[in-house]
């Protein structure tokens, strides 16, 4: 129990924290909004940055990669065009827990097959059970962490989508475009065990195997944390004799892209291509799918929403297919005020909600009493279990 | 709901007592029963089965569809997919109380009026009971005991809907049916004669 008169000044503190932090966040952002106006052309702005791209600077900001004006907003091209296909897939999990009855865990995926041709848009769900020692231990005997089951799950989300882009391919000639939750770029590349190596194999081949059936798979972030853009703003201030040194310098504090955005773009809005030299993207780039993202601004003037939007290059770089996406995203999140429909069905179908999960254990213990054992949660557990009903 | 034989499960138990239960349940729409549709549920370790009736059918909060209310317009091509996938894939969330009226041991047994020995159990699957056997639970006007003591639900409307709906399964007896029903009720409720009459006269302006 919460007792929250304790802690009554120190509420009252952060409150005031808040306050201030805003108003030297309206400092930081009149300074980065100069910063956008005063940028130089891309030829410039190329050269200047080009000591950071090379040699050992470990430096992540945004690059441009199109010819296209970064303090000129792109705006909505309208609606999407007919015969496109947009599928919205999304994951959850039960996660292994040595004080329930019986060690297991569960993933689910949901996709939402939405055909801009008038038609009802189809529901697909899939679900796996493990419950083998060598599914739940690693090799030093230790349960599956949570980071391990993320992975699995996006490669899941991953394979779904080419699954289905496939069987949809048979019938639509049009662009198909396989939208997740989440970075299309794979985030765990820092911690390289066998099992993140075969992870991140799987992903890249079924993002390979959805590119091969003409689909094209793209990373939808919702309010994205990160300062890319920002780090290329600030680096377009130093003078090429500080590049290196002060390049992780920045004055603009913990101020995010997201934040910038939320005073740039109006909703409808995006921002031209960039990519990024970081060590995840370059092994994507080593398998041909180097992710390129853009900044898009839906939801509505008073309540905007800044997405991160990624997708391979090759998709990317050609207009046609920018266009679709930007006008299919822009149509999808006006029906939820600033979240694709598409994602929010997919997480819809795909949730295990409390009451699955006590479903699912009911029917274990079913099987576990006709097979003769009894099996039982800690006594942790079941107190936990009284005290969270109240 | 159909008015064959086929019987429908429609979710399960979300809480319980001896008097009746709340029922949780995704269905598509033209599925959800009716007010004073007959279900049943397994009880006693599916030794026994209650049988009851459903008197109260509650939409729930849908976030989803309240936010959607206000952007997706029908007749409008740009919501055309999105009210397509509302009124054909999503479900309704409802919860669909119900009052005990009587129970049997197996599925053959004899029914038994009055509350049950034990309520359901949470997550038990509740279905929609057969035609066959509203016929057989209602032949004795004693499954109306239970409703008739239980002030906290709309009885009064409750056991006119029932009544109309076991007589249609009695055809061409129908009327001598509800006639017998209505002396029951007249015989039940001697000092309420005020009760009889407004039940009664539902009956008869169905």
């Amino acid at each position: 129990m919460l007792r929250l008169e304790r802690i009554r000044d120190d509420i009252a503190a952060l409150g005031q924290h808040a306050a201030l932090d805003q108003q030297n966040q309206g400092k930081v952002l009149a300074l980065a909004r100069r910063w956008l106006a005063d940028l130089p052309d891309h030829e410039a702005l190329r050269q200047h940055i080009q000591p950071l791209l090379s040699g050992a600077s470990q430096w992540g900001g945004a690059i441009a990669v199109t010819d296209e004006p970064l303090s000129v907003p792109i705006p909505c091209p309208g609606m999407p065009p007919d015969g496109l296909v947009v599928v919205g897939v999304d994951g959850s999990q039960i996660f292994p827990d040595r004080h329930a009855l019986v060690l297991y865990y569960l993933l689910q995926v949901g996709a939402l097959l939405f055909r801009y041709n008038g038609t009802t848009p189809s529901v697909h769900t899939a679900e796996w059970l493990h419950y083998e020692e060598r599914e739940l231990f690693d090799a030093r005997g230790y349960l599956m962490g949570s980071e391990v089951l993320a992975m699995e799950r996006m490669v899941k989300e991953m394979e779904v989508l080419a699954d289905l882009l496939s069987a949809e391919r048979q019938a639509a000639p049009g662009l198909i475009f396989g939208l997740s939750d989440g970075p299309l770029l794979w985030p765990y590349m820092d911690r390289d065990s066998d099992a993140t190596q075969q992870a991140r194999a799987a992903y890249l081949g079924a993002i390979e195997r959805v590119q091969r059936h003409d689909g094209i798979p793209v990373g939808y972030v919702d309010r994205p944390g990160g300062q890319p853009l920002l780090e290329l703003l600030w680096v377009s201030q130093l003078p090429a004799e500080d590049l290196l040194q002060r390049s992780d310098q920045t004055p603009l504090g913990r101020l995010t892209d997201e934040q910038f955005l939320s005073e740039v773009l109006s909703p409808g809005q995006r921002t031209p291509w960039f990519t990024r030299r970081t060590a995840a993207n370059q092994r994507h780039a080593a398998a041909g799918q180097e992710i390129w993202f853009c900044y898009m601004a839906l939801g509505s003037a008073g309540d905007r929403a800044i997405a991160r939007i990624e997708a391979p290059a090759w998709a990317a770089e050609r207009a046609d297919i920018t266009t679709a996406l930007h006008a299919m995203l822009w149509h999808q999140a006006s029906a939820l005020d600033g979240y694709p429909y598409v994602l929010a069905r997919a997480h819809e179908e795909a949730l295990v909600t409390t009451q699955d999960k006590v479903a699912l254990e009911q029917a274990i213990q079913r099987q576990f009493l006709e097979q003769g054992i009894v099996a039982q949660p800690s006594n942790k557990a079941r107190q936990k279990a009284l005290l969270g009903k109240r | 709901m159909p008015s064959d034989d086929r019987t429908i499960t429609i979710g399960n138990v979300l809480r319980a007592d001896i008097r009746g239960f709340v029922v949780a349940s995704r269905i598509p729409a033209p599925e959800v029963p009716t007010f004073g549709t007959f279900v049943r549920a397994p009880i006693q370790q599916n030794t026994a089965e209650l049988v009851g009736l459903v008197y109260d059918i509650r939409l729930q909060d849908d976030p989803f569809l309240r936010n959607l209310a206000a952007t997706v317009f029908p007749g409008d091509p740009r919501s055309e997919e999105i009210i397509r996938d509302q009124r054909e894939n999503r479900v309704v969330p409802v919860e669909i109380s119900v009052a005990a009226i009587g129970y049997r041991f197996g599925a053959t047994g004899t029914y038994i009026y009055g509350f049950p020995p034990q309520p359901p159990m949470i997550l038990n699957q509740i279905a929609v009971c057969a035609d066959a056997e509203v016929r057989e639970i209602t032949t004795s006007p004693d499954f109306m005991r239970a409703l008739l003591d239980n002030r906290d639900i709309p009885t009064d409307e409750l056991i006119p809907a029932t009544l109309l709906r076991a007589s249609t399964l009695r055809e061409p007896d129908h009327l001598r049916y509800l006639i017998q029903a209505g002396r029951y009720l007249t015989h039940e409720l001697a000092r309420d004669p005020v009760r009889v009459e407004r039940i009664l006269r539902r009956i008869d302006h169905a």
